[in-house]
């Protein structure tokens, strides 16, 4: 240490052990008493855990950048991950404004709730088929057989890409996020990711051959500021879409449902109650669960915020999961209340980051949650069995949520037939289109 | 417009530049707030809030993630 460094607040947190995991509830109620300080892990980095300051900094992209320079073209700063561990730039999410902007007006017109409101057949339909496969068995795996399929045949429909082809990305796109960092399976789970990475650098020439609409086409399209975008740009920007489609939606499901099968009571009001009860709920689950459990920024510049010196350079994580557990914002924060009012929840980021998949997202888990409560009300998941993410550093995840339930009838077709069958409706009527501006 | 007992009208509005569509208003008080098609942003078409939906539309502003709803009474 030498003088030009300030004294500052120190503490020590490390967010991808499985204590962390464990100790959620009481690490959140200790780093709170200091809510901005500067911890050793990764490098060094400052730890932001309550509402107010997560909502004060997250709002300011001047302060903060999200910005991932790899190629150091720029200022050389690292992004939204800590540890670092993508060699490229992860799309809108490791971009600052005014670039981040324009991706995302290219991007919001197959992502609005508009735009997402064409598909809700598809999603019920898909996730009919889910179920349908197991109804009669009287067993399900709520991630493999359910939430790990219909978020991932979604993304892939917004994209444009083949709906059977969910299943290729499928496992590259789950391990990438709950490898932990130190684990001697990276190297190769990263590998399986390049191959992903591959394959998304493949459709993007498929796409400029033969134009179909869908998010890829946007961006093979697009001029950003004068420019055509590089492939490794688009191809992190498709990763990211992956990623962000495939693992959080399913994440939520597989958490919340199985909080439901250990609240059996509380399952039975939502269950007599959904119109009433749904929306709130998921907000409440959002926040109690937190898929997404923070991001990473880089200060920009010299500053004193909170009493603390903070300084150009330094790497900052910005926790919605401890924010959303604020008892100044969230009375009784530790409670999943399915009426909660004044949910200001973080769950989706705040400021111009908010996931921009935020309302697929809502619209396929509560089609999930819809179809699972009437078809398969009293089912119950093996907590035993259940398979946790190790590191909830980069999603708060499951990999494997048995259930058992009373079997039930079959309504219709099977997976495959269902997803070749809007496979062909996707081909004839165009559906990947973007919505246009009614101008009402 | 007519006015509230106590002759008080209640005002809302989005402000535009804290907005950032994550749309919790619109499920709150959907009779109030309008999404755009495109980006999914809020707005309030009639600033003039009808009297059966103050405690929506209050309800709505306390739980906006941004803090972008004003009102104004």
């Amino acid at each position: 240490m030498t003088d030009t460094v300030p004294s500052r607040a120190e503490v020590h947190y490390d967010r991808h052990t499985p204590e962390y995991r464990e100790q959620f509830e009481q690490v959140t109620a200790d780093m709170q008493r200091c809510p901005v300080a500067w911890t050793e892990t990764y490098g060094g980095h400052w730890v932001i855990s309550d509402h107010k300051s997560v909502f004060d900094l997250a709002r300011d992209p001047q302060l903060l950048s999200s910005d991932h320079d790899p190629h150091n073209e720029r200022k050389g700063y690292k992004g939204i991950s800590i540890p670092s561990i993508s060699p490229t730039q992860t799309g809108i999410l490791e971009m600052d404004p005014p670039d981040q902007k324009d991706y995302r007006a290219l991007m919001n017109p197959y992502l609005s709730p508009a735009a997402v409101a064409r598909w809700a057949p598809m999603v019920a339909d898909i996730t009919r088929a889910c179920l349908d496969e197991k109804i009669e068995s009287g067993s399900i795996d709520f991630v493999d057989d359910l939430a790990n399929i219909v978020p991932a045949v979604m993304t892939m429909a917004l994209m444009g890409l083949p709906l059977a082809d969910w299943v290729i990305y499928c496992e590259p796109a789950h391990a990438v996020i709950y490898t932990p960092p130190d684990s001697a399976d990276v190297p190769r789970v990263m590998e399986m990711y390049f191959g992903m990475v591959a394959k998304l650098h493949s459709e993007l020439e498929a796409v400029r051959q033969r134009p179909r609409p869908g998010l890829v086409h946007a961006l093979v399209t697009a001029e950003i500021a004068g420019a055509t975008p590089t492939d490794e740009l688009l191809a992190g920007m498709l990763s990211l879409l992956i990623g962000g489609g495939f693992d959080t939606t399913t994440s939520l499901t597989a958490k919340s449902l199985d909080w439901l099968s250990n609240n059996p009571g509380e399952r039975a009001r939502l269950a007599a109650d959904l119109p009433g009860l749904i929306n709130s709920a998921t907000e409440e689950f959002l926040r109690f669960f937190t898929p997404a459990p923070g991001d990473g920024r880089t200060v920009t510049k010299d500053c004193e915020y909170a009493g603390q010196q903070l300084r150009e350079g330094d790497r900052l994580w910005l926790s919605w999961a401890m924010a959303n557990r604020d008892p100044e914002v969230f009375p009784e924060p530790n409670e999943v209340k399915l009426d909660r009012t004044n949910n200001r929840h973080s769950a989706f980021g705040l400021g111009v980051h908010r996931c921009i998949g935020s309302n697929v997202a809502r619209a396929i888990y509560k089609t999930m949650l819809t179809q699972v409560l009437e078809r398969m009300p009293d089912f119950v998941c093996d907590s035993e069995a259940a398979v946790h993410y190790p590191t909830v550093g980069v999603i708060n995840g499951m990999q494997h949520l048995p259930a058992t339930f009373t079997p039930g009838t079959r309504l219709g077709d099977g997976l495959d037939a269902t997803i070749a069958r809007w496979q062909q409706k996707c081909d004839d009527e165009q559906l990947a289109n973007p919505v246009v501006a009614t101008g009402a | 417009m007519a006015p509230l007992s106590k002759g008080i009208v209640m005002k809302a509005w989005v402000d535009a530049d804290k907005c950032q569509g994550h749309t919790l208003c619109a499920m709150a008080a959907g009779e109030f707030f309008v999404l755009s098609d495109v980006d999914g942003h809020a707005s309030a078409p009639n600033e003039t809030v009808p009297p059966e939906l103050e405690a929506k539309v209050r309800l709505a502003a306390g739980g906006c993630p941004e803090q972008a709803i004003v009102i104004e009474a």
